[in-house]
């Protein structure tokens, strides 16, 4: 094993132990996702019940959304929290004084996220399958690519609350949870964005979420893989882990140079 | 001639409220122990931050067995431990497990093992199994050091590592760190406000008083130098100068 996988493994298996001996932090792989696919599943079918014609697919899209929700979901709160377990810890400074590369910390709190994902998204498929009969698996390989995006946006952010939190210290944290809840109703993870109101349509348009559900949408309604919004999507998203990366690299060298492990000391 | 282990040269960093350090060299040869010594808010820490590539200087350069920061950071930090009295241990890990990520991140071949070695050391292989929540403060300092050592470093950082120990305990620390020291080659620089401790464990002191370097050499010397009976005694001549008043190195006469 390289040195720089074994850098990655000791982190990965640093934060599997911090979840084993907190059981509190399964409420973001299991409580949260659990009451989600039971609230959004429950609206959709009383809204298809009482709709007709296409209205009808209204518990589809929802259920699609909720479960796409949870990659982006996930995938940011790992990586976020991950950070913050640091903080909390204050284990920063000495995290900092060893070879370990910015990249390697990054990428063993990302792969262990990975886990808790599959359990996040598990959980939510499993309820989704048990309590509405709704079977994520049956509506095809086309999910994969929609879901690739959506994990590197949820990476993407995450390296943004990051950089936020090295910039502004413990007064960022509750963006770890909090960002994404701006993200939600702006990306039309449950209905198209002409739904929104007008002014919010461009925003909407700029964001790679937005296309990722937008296909997610349209294929999980049985039509072919939209290969226009996936090509958004994935422009969107090579865009926007560019500017966090560079972002939460700028934050770094401020972050040295102001000297603000002192907040972790 | 030997390459030193630490070379920091012209540093200087300015805060919002004001210069903490202002134009320190500080050089720690191969093997040496050196105490950085000064009154609160001297600017020991951050020295220490800059020479260990955690804070960016202003100005002045750091090298570390030769590598440059902060281009050759990995390099340089593979060849260094640090451990300071302050930080805690995570909560949610025990002993070993917290001592086996260091040694993966350290690319100890045996983390375990060196683990193991580290802590009979010091005299605490019976905390293995313990959960960071079950140990004193002085326990987690003396995990620290051992966390520190586990790679064998060429240079030892050290900040305040006895404040929260027993006597006997800290003597067992002075003990082990000369043991390693002797053993490895390694070089030591330590912060302490304990004088007597810096006399017994360190070849060389350098004193800072409001970011500058006021004294460095031997503890006799230094004393001498200060027309005082000893490093307790300087310490606390120059916590009572006015900022203004103090000297510099070269000044560093008795006053």
């Amino acid at each position: 094993m390289t040195a720089s996988l074994r850098r990655i493994y000791a982190i990965a298996a640093r934060h599997a132990y911090v979840l084993r001996r907190s059981p509190h932090r399964l409420f973001d792989i299991v409580m949260w996702p659990a009451i989600d696919v039971v609230l959004f599943g429950s609206i959709g079918i009383f809204a298809a019940r009482r709709a007709t014609g296409s209205g009808q697919q209204v518990a589809l899209y929802l259920m699609v959304g909720v479960v796409l929700w949870h990659v982006v979901y996930q995938a940011q709160i790992a990586v976020a929290t991950g950070f913050l377990e640091e903080t909390w810890s204050r284990t920063v400074l000495n995290l900092m004084v060893t070879p370990m590369r910015e990249w390697e910390y990054l990428t063993g709190v990302a792969l262990f996220g990975l886990l808790k994902l599959v359990a996040g998204v598990g959980v939510v498929s499993m309820i989704a399958w048990l309590a509405y009969a709704f079977d994520i698996t049956s509506i095809g390989l086309g999910l994969i690519p929609i879901a690739g995006l959506l994990l590197a946006i949820g990476w993407a952010i995450a390296m943004f609350v990051v950089g936020l939190v090295l910039r502004f210290g413990s007064g960022a944290e509750a963006l770890a949870w909090g960002i994404l809840f701006v993200v939600m109703p702006l990306s039309g993870v449950f209905y198209p964005v002409n739904a929104l109101p007008w002014v919010l349509r461009p925003i909407a348009a700029a964001l790679p979420t937005t296309h990722a559900f937008a296909a997610g949408r349209a294929f999980a309604g049985g039509g072919p893989l939209p290969w226009h919004e996936l090509w958004l999507a994935g422009a969107g998203t090579a865009v926007l882990v560019a500017v966090s990366v560079a972002y939460l690299g700028w934050m770094l060298r401020i972050f040295r140079s102001r000297g603000f492990i002192t907040r972790y000391l | 001639m030997d390459t030193p282990a630490l070379r920091a040269t012209g540093l200087v960093k300015e805060y919002r409220r004001g210069r903490a350090v202002d134009g320190v060299d500080l050089t720690v040869g191969s093997g040496e122990r050196v105490a950085l010594l000064g009154p609160n808010g001297a600017g020991k820490t951050t020295t220490l931050l800059m020479s260990l590539g955690v804070v960016t200087p202003d100005a002045g350069t750091v090298e570390i067995l030769g590598h440059r920061l902060p281009r050759e950071r990995g390099a340089a930090m593979a060849e260094v431990g640090f451990a300071a009295g302050y930080l805690p241990l995570p909560n949610q890990m025990r002993v070993s497990e917290y001592l086996r990520m260091f040694g993966r991140l350290y690319g100890v071949p045996d983390p375990d093992r060196a683990a193991s070695d580290g802590l009979d050391r010091f005299g605490i292989g019976h905390l293995a199994r313990a959960m960071g929540t079950e140990l004193s403060s002085g326990q987690k300092t003396l995990v620290g050091i051992v966390k520190a050592v586990l790679h064998a470093p060429s240079l030892l950082v050290l900040d305040e590592p006895t404040a929260s120990l027993d006597p006997d305990v800290a003597l067992r620390v002075r003990t082990g760190l000369r043991e390693l020291c002797a053993d490895h080659g390694t070089a030591l620089l330590v912060t302490s406000h304990n004088m007597v401790e810096v006399e017994r464990l360190c070849e060389r002191v350098v004193f800072l008083s409001t970011g500058r370097v006021v004294a460095d050499g031997t503890a006799a010397d230094i004393a001498e130098r200060f027309g005082r009976d000893g490093l307790e005694s300087v310490f606390l001549h120059l916590a009572s100068l006015p900022a203004a008043t103090r000297p510099t190195a070269r000044e560093g006469t008795a006053a």
